[in-house]
């Protein structure tokens, strides 16, 4: 059973990568200008280097050779250069990606840790002032446009207070090498002498993106918690328990707790997609050097061979992310994998 | 080393939970370098391949120098890497001292063995000089400074007489000469950096991985986001530099803004003239301001009836309250214009009378000339921002007002920055609101670009005005060397200019720069790019 | 005048009527019916009593505070912008065009995504899993992302933006629409229909549809909410809307240039969007609570 699960995902995820790599190949045909310059990024050429970048994307051959070398550079690490940069497009993903991930990931885990807790308290305190209440901030702060939160947050806490910084990841002034992409790694492994104030001064860059992610993420997650508890509590196994004689406290904790998780936790993978999406609007507000702001920037610029690689990467990740989610979920809760089952 | 990693650990841990309760404690980390907001990328950094002030501000005066310097103070030209030089009697052969014990930048990427000597100084010079230089094709190949000024045609040859003493000879004598040294664009280059990328075969490098004597050394640039420098610690001026420059590309203003008030900038290029107040008010804030090397003027196309009748043109300057435009359209940022020059520099004549609001002076000149009911002409607004007029529309629209009072309706007019560059040298225009940005401190980079007869060709002459006597003057004027002989000349071409009213100068705008107020000496360099070397914090 | 009751039928009030009366129950949920319904008179209204016209510009009234604070002028309510426009008429012209491309959208989106889902639903065998398949990956990219994607491709623009959006939308009806076609199918009415000789297209239009309308209205107004989100992001980061268009997300980013000077430039934009997308949110959550103390009772 489980390893049906894995084959079949694995499948539906090597598919799936294939047709995005597919289309990335189509967008450079589809966006304006030579098909060959969109994929390369290589601009001005002479004829002689021309017929050879010509040969080396097999154009004198058929399409699906074609797609199969560009394929094989994909794997290669060789996805073309930028026109506006002239820096090759898989290192400066391979920087901007990490920024992305480690805001996403931070956002992530504080949004569990305020989210689930409070669900599971307001679904406690069911129709109760409470309960309400946490339920009216929630609908609030999720209804709230995260570009203006972001906004907010810097008019308030930079400009007013002049508490956090408002741009970047961490001081220009630390000289710290990208290596990995991950700031606190790369602070960590880097020769400055003034470590621990980087560490810092990388923190207060961190806590005004996270903090506008989390409003949003938390209160989501903190809405599918209690609905799902109310869900739990109100069913009949539950009251069952009880008549089994336990506590009030025991039905929860061995009953209501896990119930209550297992069938969210699919719905978490959609979030973190919905969250890495918000966090390119953020890292556009607070100049993160992320990969939002990379293919917002690419956009604008019209910068086709960087449009296309931003795209196949954010919608990797996405999916990636997605079906991992979606497997560990079904790994922990084999009840999912049959209802995916009836529905086919 | 162990213990010292479980340390960091450890710290990045309590770090981590202190974060939960959002107190964290600052810690002084800002003494040891200067973080500059600059507005853009620059183009390389050799600012010999470029005029934009993005470029020279990123390189010129923190990589390299130059063999003299203005003083930023009083517009002199004074010694930087010629200790001293001498000008033939004839004006034409300019011998150069040069200064002993200066030393390049050294680098990961070059390591000089060698002093700087009047071999690098022949290199910088030829290689904007002579087409057949093995570096003057290299990035592109265009000088436009150089060549805008026809200086590459000026210099007969350059000769190096010992090590540390060079000669150059001109073709005909020009006073003006050694103050196009003096500018961002006459850096000096390692001759001996160039001869190694010739080894490598990397010739390119020399204008990406630049080496200069400089009181920074380049350390690495990321497109976008910043340029990293660090100090040279081998500065043949003194040993107070900063140890890190930082410049942090933001291009919009409101944002340079933001971060100078959270102190992610110690200094911001062109702050806003809608924020200078906001600057002004804050204590931690630093707001400088100096009058530019700039005229912001009314043009009229004296090629065209009735504006070839000098008493129409006068009759029009005196319509217009100059005082009413500078308060409305440069929020007081700019000093009112009498003449072509700007207050500071040192042929700016004080006695020059300003032509006063008087519409019915300016009324009865009409009807002396013959025009008793009016006419309608076209007023051109530039549709850019620039610091000599930073809202030429709004000029228009009250300088509109102010024809109709005499009888004259104007229309308008405006096009895409470059279409109404090009068709203001055609001459299609009635009479245009534009100016002036000098590059240096000497006061025929105002009067030659601006009205002599060769001008109209180039396009910088915007009244098409061709008058021989002033021609005359400001040609006699760059053959003597001694100022005092110079200001003669200028004034007189000034009286031609009151006289005959090609142009009405408005106004000569302040430079700005603001900074927050623990910066000491960020100076406002009128002839030019920033300057970072005596800055401390 | 009070209605006599004769029949028992008002004791059993049709289903839509039913939920009607669950949604009423709730206050906050009325009250977010009533502030949505403000804005959508303002839509309609609100270019007849505004008094200028948004892209007017006053080179003499620049950046004027709203008329409450010291240095701001009554003609000019909320204050003005860099270039002297009037900051209420802008919001109330922006609204129109935020929400009312929005409402547009999702017609659209709806309108495609049932025709697609019911079609879908309706059919069995590969078509069906291969259109399946599609949806869920599609359904798991945020629609933000999509239309990015799709922006990107097509170039940047409003009615670039206006497209992309309008497609991100409908893979969520066409889910939606699926599963509930896919479910109703199997029950006795649909047989009974269908052995009276009903077509597909009578069964759902005269079957399947009226039982799927308060569903729909759910789906409508959480698309609507996304839908008002995304193309003021949009115009927000410069994909969508340009300026000067008075679109609330674009408005946003023009005022970003004067944040220090003028804070409620910033913040008054940002809180149309967000009252906006919160009375359709509570609205939503009314109804769809109120669908399920129906279902339950």
């Amino acid at each position: 059973m489980i390893l049906r699960t894995l084959i079949r995902n694995t499948n539906l995820l090597i598919s799936t990568l294939l047709i995005l790599s597919l289309f990335s190949f189509v967008l450079a045909f589809l966006f304006p200008g030579d098909p060959l310059e969109n994929l390369s990024g290589l601009t001005n050429l002479s004829e002689q280097e021309y017929e050879r970048v010509f040969l080396a994307y097999g154009f004198d051959q058929s399409y699906v050779t074609q797609f199969w070398i560009y394929l094989n550079k994909l794997f290669e690490g060789d996805w073309g250069l930028s026109f506006a940069s002239g820096i090759p497009l898989w290192q400066e993903l391979s920087l901007a990606l990490p920024a992305s991930i480690e805001l996403s990931i931070y956002s992530l885990f504080v949004s569990l840790m305020i989210g689930i807790p409070l669900g599971f308290w307001a679904g406690f305190k069911y129709h109760k002032p409470a309960d309400y209440s946490l339920l009216a901030i929630s609908v609030v702060s999720y209804s709230l446009p995260i570009f203006w939160l972001a906004l907010i947050l810097i008019l308030i806490f930079s400009l007013s207070l002049g508490w956090l910084p408002l741009s970047g990841r961490v001081s220009l002034l630390f000289d710290i090498p990208e290596v990995s992409g991950f700031m606190f790694v790369d602070i960590f492994n880097s020769e400055i002498d003034n470590k621990n104030a980087a560490y810092i001064s990388a923190l207060k860059h961190l806590i005004m993106p996270t903090l506008s992610l989390t409003i949003i993420t938390a209160a989501i997650i903190f809405r599918l918690t209690r609905r799902s508890f109310i869900d739990v509590m109100s069913s009949q196994y539950i009251k069952t328990a009880y008549t089994r004689g336990l506590s009030h406290t025991q039905v929860i904790l061995r009953h209501g707790v896990r119930n209550t998780l297992l069938p969210i936790l699919p719905l978490f993978a959609m979030q973190s997609a919905v969250l890495l999406t918000n966090a390119m609007i953020v890292e556009f507000v607070y100049s993160w050097p992320g990969v939002g702001n990379w293919l917002i920037q690419a956009i604008s610029q019209r910068d086709y061979p960087a449009i296309r690689a931003g795209m196949l990467a954010v919608s990797s990740l996405v999916i990636v992310v997605t079906i991992m989610t979606d497997v560990s979920a079904k790994l922990i809760n084999p009840a999912l994998v049959g209802e995916n089952h009836a529905e086919n | 080393m162990y213990l010292n990693r479980a340390y960091q650990i450890l710290i990045m841990c309590i770090v981590l939970t202190l974060s939960a309760c959002g107190k964290i404690s600052s810690v002084n980390i800002n003494d040891a370098g200067i973080i500059y907001c600059s507005e853009g990328n620059p183009t390389s950094f050799n600012p010999q391949l470029d005029t934009s002030g993005t470029t020279s501000d990123a390189s010129s005066h923190q990589i390299y120098d130059r063999l003299l310097n203005f003083d930023p103070l009083t517009g002199k030209i004074i010694p930087a890497l010629a200790s001293s030089w001498l000008v033939s009697s004839d004006g034409l052969t300019y011998t150069f001292q040069l200064r002993r014990q200066v030393k390049f930048h050294s680098t990961d990427y070059f390591q000089p063995t060698r002093n700087f000597n009047a071999d690098d100084v022949m290199f910088s010079i030829n290689r904007w000089r002579l087409p057949n230089h093995p570096f003057h094709h290299v990035s592109g190949g265009k000088y436009p400074y150089f060549t805008s000024l026809e200086l590459n045609q000026k210099i007969d040859k350059i000769e190096r007489i010992n090590g540390y003493r060079v000669e150059l000879t001109l073709k005909s004598p020009d006073s003006s000469f050694l103050a196009n040294l003096a500018t961002d664009f006459a850096v000096i280059l390692s001759k001996e950096y160039a001869n190694q990328l010739v080894q490598q075969d990397n010739l390119q490098a020399i204008d990406n991985y630049p080496i200069g004597t400089g009181p920074f050394k380049y350390i690495n640039y990321k497109k976008d986001r910043y340029i990293r420098y660090a100090k040279h610690s081998d500065y043949w001026r003194h040993d107070s530099a900063v140890e890190k420059l930082i410049f942090d590309v933001t291009p919009s203003s409101s944002l340079r803004l933001a971060k100078l008030i959270t102190g992610e900038c110690d200094a911001i290029a062109y702050p806003s003239q809608s924020e200078l107040n906001v600057v002004r008010e804050r204590e931690d804030l630093t707001l400088d301001e100096k009058p530019g090397l700039n005229v912001g003027f009314w043009a009229f196309n004296t090629s065209k009836p009735p504006f070839d009748n000098p008493k129409v043109r006068r009759a029009l300057s005196l319509a217009i309250d100059k005082n009413a435009l500078l308060e409305t359209v440069y929020f007081e940022s700019a000093t009112s214009a009498k003449g072509l020059l700007p207050d500071s520099s040192w042929a700016h004549q004080v006695d020059l009378i300003d032509t006063s609001y008087n519409p019915v002076m300016a009324r009865k000149l009409l009807i002396e000339s013959g025009i008793s009911d009016g006419f309608s002409m076209d007023i051109w607004a530039m549709p850019v921002e620039r610091a000599y007029n930073p809202n030429a529309r709004k000029m228009a629209i009250l300088i509109q007002r102010y024809l109709s009072e005499i009888g004259i309706s104007a229309n308008i007019v405006s096009y895409e920055w470059s279409t109404f560059r090009q068709r203001l040298t055609e001459g299609a225009h009635d009479s245009v609101l534009i100016g002036w940005n000098a590059d240096n401190g000497d006061p025929d980079n105002f009067y030659r670009p601006l009205l002599t007869c060769a001008a109209i060709e180039s396009g910088t002459n915007r009244a098409m005005w061709c008058n021989p006597e002033y021609d005359n003057l400001v040609n006699q004027a760059v053959l003597y060397s001694d100022t005092k002989d110079r200001i003669s000349f200028y004034h007189a071409a000034n009286s031609v200019i009151a006289e005959q009213v090609p142009l009405v100068p408005i106004a000569h705008a302040f430079r700005y720069r603001a900074h927050r107020s623990e910066l000491k000496g960020l100076v406002i360099n009128p002839f030019g790019a920033i300057r970072f070397g005596d800055v401390t914090k | 005048m009070r209605r006599i009751d004769f029949y028992e039928d008002d004791l059993y009030p049709s289903p839509l009527k039913h939920t009607w009366q669950e949604f009423q129950k709730s206050h906050i949920a009325v009250l977010g019916m009533w502030i949505l319904a403000f804005f959508i008179v303002l839509i309609v209204v609100g270019p007849f009593v505004m008094p200028f016209d948004p892209l007017l510009q006053n080179p003499n009234a620049v950046l004027l505070s709203p008329s409450w604070e010291g240095s701001g002028s009554l003609q000019y309510i909320l204050g003005t912008d860099s270039l002297g426009r009037d900051l209420l008429s802008r919001l109330v012209y922006g609204c129109r065009m935020t929400l009312g491309i929005s409402l547009l959208l999702v017609m659209i989106a709806m309108m495609l995504g049932v025709a697609l889902g019911a079609t879908a639903g309706m059919a069995k065998g590969v078509r069906s899993s291969i259109l399946n398949h599609l949806l869920d990956s599609l359904m798991a990219i945020p629609t933000l992302l999509i239309a990015i994607v799709i922006v990107a491709i097509l170039g940047v623009g409003l009615v670039n933006s206006m497209w992309a959006i309008a497609l991100a939308l409908v893979p969520q009806f066409v889910h939606n629409t699926r599963e509930f076609v896919r479910n109703e199918m199997n029950k006795e009415y649909i047989l009974a229909s269908k052995l009276d000789g009903a077509r597909k297209l009578h069964l759902f239009f005269y079957c399947i549809l009226p039982n799927m309308f308060e569903l729909l209205v759910v789906q409508c107004t959480m698309a609507l909410s996304i839908a008002i989100l995304d193309i003021s992001a949009l115009g927000f980061l410069g994909l969508g809307a340009q300026p000067p268009s008075p679109e609330l997300g674009a408005m946003l980013s023009e005022a970003l240039k004067v944040a220090y000077k003028a804070p409620w430039s910033i913040a008054l934009p940002g809180l149309a969007i967000f009252l906006m997308v919160l009375s359709i949110n509570i609205v939503g959550d009314g109804l769809r609570a109120a669908l399920r103390n129906r279902l339950t009772q």
